[in-house]
């Protein structure tokens, strides 16, 4: 089938396709980005319980692979008469995986600072807080721009996940194995959502790195 | 860097006072319960829908169970490993490509890496799953997996080793190539091997990617940990336990890699990246 045939066929599709990986990937990169942050919070606090579950969430998080975390919250909740929509599903799966890594990079930021500059601020006699507001986050927040930015490609790339369940939209990888099953799309379908996956994150990563060089803290 | 890590993490807090200390201690004692209620919680959820029961736990005290799981895991691992041969294959050839002295080379090489870490797993997964048979290519369902897993982790594998190249000195280059070296020895003999050293860490860490890529192996039904447990699931009946179990198999396998990458980079004083 040649891309116009396809294009006029399933063109819409495509778009509403594109439309639905674009909103997963929003949702789940600011809800990732929050969790991230809070759970980073927790991991630097003084209360050593906080500190061990947050760290216990990491290593879980981090270390699940995608599949595996999205059949628990479709397949397996429910036997606790826990019921989520599809959507919810692939949402919470595909925000739970880059938080934590969110926070892997957010702990790596703050350790770019250095103890000296604490210990200097300390001898100025600001609190805590203080450190923390105009130490600690505008440097830690500069260095995390590209760190951050993998982790929003990384997260469109997790919401691939949505292809595993039934959608209505479906997503972008969902939409090949759509096409398949109902015409003979060929190798077009999969090249289209490849160019559109691929332009996204390319563009992503220009405008990061672009960010990036002006914000920079030399060292 | 581990000592880094602790020294900002302690230097943000001075020594507490008698003050602090009691709301330290009075807010780790809250935070105790909190986290109890929650353990509670969970587990009354598991109790009041009966998954507590005994018929969905005791098939793990039989050696069957784990047997069939350690040949779906054997599976697991032969396809992880096969895929992190492959990918360091393409992976070092589109390295050459991008570090190549030929302008047309290098942008064809620039263009596949994207590709490789632009596009999702699952979208390579289904072009070897879908499409390509309809072109005559019928592959047996281990290379139905382990060929887009390797492809997917190229990209990234290619720009590891780039960056373990380009933190060799050219001091090195410029020594070897006035000793008369061809190019080819140059980079083979003297700067690969140097900065194979800076590559270890993050080529560990991409066993993790690849590892978790091959859960995927459902979907080309080729028999891995996921699909034993499928069977498992279907023979006892006990989805919830099954799953659960299979998936503190994969984090403790990981976890364990990610140790391994740290442990190594502590050792050639570089830093491997957390990569999702």
């Amino acid at each position: 089938m040649g891309i116009q045939e396809l294009l006029s066929r399933f063109g819409e599709r495509y778009l509403l396709a594109l439309l639905t990986t674009y909103r997963l990937t929003a949702s789940a990169f600011a809800l990732a980005l929050l969790l991230g942050i809070a759970v980073t919070v927790l991991r630097v606090s003084p209360i050593r319980p906080l500190r061990a579950a947050a760290e216990l969430y990491v290593q879980i998080f981090r270390n699940i692979p995608g599949a595996s975390l999205l059949i628990l919250l479709v397949y397996a909740l429910p036997y606790l008469e826990v019921v989520l929509s599809y959507y919810a599903a692939v949402l919470i799966a595909t925000t739970l995986i880059p938080s934590a890594f969110c926070s892997e990079y957010l702990m790596s930021g703050v350790n770019t600072i250095g103890a000296g500059q604490i210990e200097a601020a300390r001898s100025l006699g600001m609190t805590f807080l203080q450190i923390v507001r105009t130490v600690v986050l505008p440097q830690a927040v500069r260095s995390s721009v590209l760190p951050m930015t993998n982790l929003l490609v990384a997260t469109m790339l997790t919401t691939a996940l949505a292809s595993q369940v039934p959608l209505n939209p479906t997503d972008l990888t969902g939409i090949v194995s759509y096409i398949n099953t109902h015409a003979v799309g060929g190798v077009t379908a999969f090249l289209i959502s490849a160019v559109l996956y691929c332009t996204t994150a390319v563009i992503l990563g220009q405008l990061g790195s672009r960010i990036d060089r002006k914000v920079r803290v030399l060292r | 860097m581990n000592d880094a890590k602790l020294s900002v993490r302690a230097a943000l807090y001075e020594a507490p006072g008698p003050r602090t200390k009691r709301r330290i201690v009075s807010a780790t004692a809250l935070s105790m319960l909190a986290l109890a209620a929650l353990l509670t919680a969970v587990l009354h959820r598991f109790y009041v829908t009966g998954q507590l029961g005994a018929r969905y736990w005791t098939l793990f005290t039989r050696f069957s169970t784990w047997r069939f799981l350690g040949q779906g895991l054997a599976g697991t691992l032969k396809v992880a490993l096969v895929s992190s041969a492959l990918a360091f294959g393409f992976g070092m050839a589109l390295m050459l490509l991008r570090l190549s002295a030929a302008r047309l080379t290098r942008l064809l090489g620039t263009v596949l890496i994207e590709l490789s870490r632009g596009i999702p797993t699952l979208l390579f997964i289904y072009f070897f799953f879908l499409v390509a048979p309809q072109f005559g290519l019928k592959l047996p369902s281990f290379w139905k997996i382990a060929l887009p897993v390797s492809l997917s982790a190229a990209g990234v594998v290619a720009e590891v080793l780039r960056s373990g190249v380009n933190a060799v000195p050219a001091g090195q280059t410029e020594a070897a190539l006035s000793l008369g070296m061809r190019r080819a020895a140059v980079f083979f003999r003297i700067v690969f091997p140097q900065g194979l050293r800076f590559m270890v860490p993050s080529l560990i860490a991409e066993l993790v990617i690849v590892l978790k890529d091959t859960t995927f192996a459902y979907v080309v039904s080729y028999a891995d940990l996921m699909q034993n447990a499928r069977v498992l699931i279907s023979n006892h009946d006990a989805l919830l336990s099954v799953y659960l179990v299979v998936a503190v198999i994969y984090i403790l396998i990981n976890y364990l890699l990610n140790r391994l990458s740290v442990f190594a980079a502590a050792h050639s004083g570089t830093a491997g990246a957390a990569r999702i």
